[in-house]
């Protein structure tokens, strides 16, 4: 086992470190309030790059494996403070690898070469008014007619669906049965007849990125636009819950590893009874603490990505993943506000955004307790 | 054990709560009966890439070849035959 970064790897996370301190955090405390989408940073990502890591380069990738993609996002994660604008590019990515898993050769002339620019932003709509996790429950119906689908029903909370170009919705093309055949997804254009959303949700974190709803009435996709093979949906879901249960907890401990150095920075600065605050055992053991769950959250992340490199099955580890990561940032991210007392509970000093921004981490994606859930089944219980 | 026994076994054991009682034909439809379900096929399909050294990917995600123990030991011959070509 070999946990070193080969020099390309180290190139790329200096790079994109050293472009996101010099471009992307300026005046982000009111682009926070603002709650508006960064086109102009999305833009200088999509100039670095950035969404083009995982594809290959004959449809205007780079060609970069998933452990280089997933390095870049811990990068990312650390130097940008927009942590919404690292969610709507992880998730750029995740249509990107979905369109390579699963797209025709003309989906994916079509689509990866503007998704690779930032030309095209991207969404894939799942959860519905009442259905998450539990995708059998999903009600958005795809009927077949002819050489068309006709689409009715809803989508919520969905990421970029405000903004997005492109979106990959999931819908029931098979009522009949609940079990694997019952999902399909199709890609709806932006200006698709039936296909209308609504302004972005307000949020209590995360507020650059755009959440919001979709409608579809009657909304008719040609056959060409489905994406896989009709009862494909499910199957599609879970591999892609998996690169999305490793990309996202990356940037994840990117934010950690941002807020472990704001913490032993204040905590050897701030002095009380004589001593800086990082003398006291109470401090010094949250930030240990933070330390400790960075390293441990490191390994199953090089885990999981190396294994989806060898082609192999990562469920297991990309949901032990999530479920340690995101609490450990949610855990953090308080300690973090307590550590720096009343200056961290003022908006200036920046750690109370983050905090409003990791609430969220345990409940997309899965929740914590569907992770579990998960884990359980695969360890055979 | 053949391939069919082998993920007869495994799904009985694994997959079906108290399925140790439970006669499973090769052709039984495992979608129909709701226990290859969303979560059901993770659980298979890391136990047959473990259990048979193969990968499952692109085109053999589809339903189809998870329905019945016949079809997935066919897709387990299929792959394992393809390894042994490479």
């Amino acid at each position: 086992m070999d946990f070193s970064y080969t020099d390309e790897q180290i190139g790329l996370r200096e790079s994109i470190i050293k472009f996101a301190r010099r471009e992307l955090n300026d005046g982000i405390v009111q682009q926070d309030k603002d709650a508006a989408f960064p086109r102009e940073s999305w833009r200088k990502c999509s100039e670095m790059d950035i969404m083009a890591l995982p594809v290959p380069e004959k449809y205007g990738g780079v060609g970069a494996n998933f452990l280089t993609t997933v390095i870049s996002m811990n990068a990312l994660g650390y130097a940008c403070k927009d942590a919404g604008l690292v969610h709507a590019i992880a998730t750029q990515l995740l249509c990107g690898l979905q369109i390579c898993l699963f797209g025709s050769e003309g989906q994916k002339e079509k689509y990866l070469p503007p998704l690779c620019k930032g030309e095209i932003i991207m969404a894939q709509a799942i959860t519905e008014p009442s259905a998450g996790s539990d995708m059998m429950s999903m009600r958005t119906r795809g009927e077949k007619n002819g050489d068309t689908y006709i689409l009715n029903g809803s989508k919520i909370f969905i990421t970029n669906g405000p903004i997005a170009d492109v979106i990959i919705v999931f819908a029931v093309t098979d009522p009949q049965t609940m079990g694997l055949r019952r999902l399909s997804a199709f890609f709806i254009e932006k200006d698709t007849e039936g296909f209308q959303r609504s302004k972005p949700l307000a949020k209590m974190g995360l507020k650059t990125l755009q959440n919001g709803e979709l409608f579809f009435e009657d909304c008719r996709v040609p056959e060409r636009n489905i994406l896989g093979k009709e009862g494909q949906g499910a199957i599609m879901l879970n591999e892609s819950m998996e690169w999305e249960r490793i990309l996202l907890p990356a940037a994840h401990i990117g934010t950690m590893e941002r807020i472990l150095e704001a913490c032993i920075h204040y905590a050897k600065d701030r002095t009380a009874f004589g001593q800086s605050i990082g003398k006291f055992q109470a401090v010094s053991s949250k930030i240990a603490n933070m330390k400790m769950k960075i390293e441990l959250g490191k390994l199953i992340m090089y885990k999981a990505a190396v294994l989806k490199d060898n082609r192999k099955r990562a469920s297991l580890e990309a949901s032990i993943g999530k479920l340690f990561i995101s609490e450990s940032l949610k855990e953090a991210c308080l300690d973090a506000v307590q550590i720096h007392g009343g200056y961290g509970y003022m908006t200036e000093y920046e750690v109370e955004r983050d905090l409003r921004d990791s609430i969220a981490s345990t409940i997309y994606s899965g929740t914590s307790e569907i992770q579990t859930n998960i884990i359980s089944k695969l360890i055979g219980l | 054990m053949n391939t069919n026994d082998i993920l007869r076994q495994f799904i009985t054991t694994r997959l079906i709560p108290e399925g140790k009682n439970v006669h499973l034909s090769d052709s039984d439809s495992l979608i129909n009966a709701g226990i290859i379900d969303s979560l059901g096929i993770l659980t298979l399909m890391s136990f047959i890439e473990e259990k048979f050294s193969m990968e499952v990917q692109g085109d053999d995600l589809v339903p189809e070849n998870f329905d019945s123990i016949k079809s997935i030991s066919a897709l387990v011959e299929k792959r394992s035959s393809l390894a042994t070509v490479v």
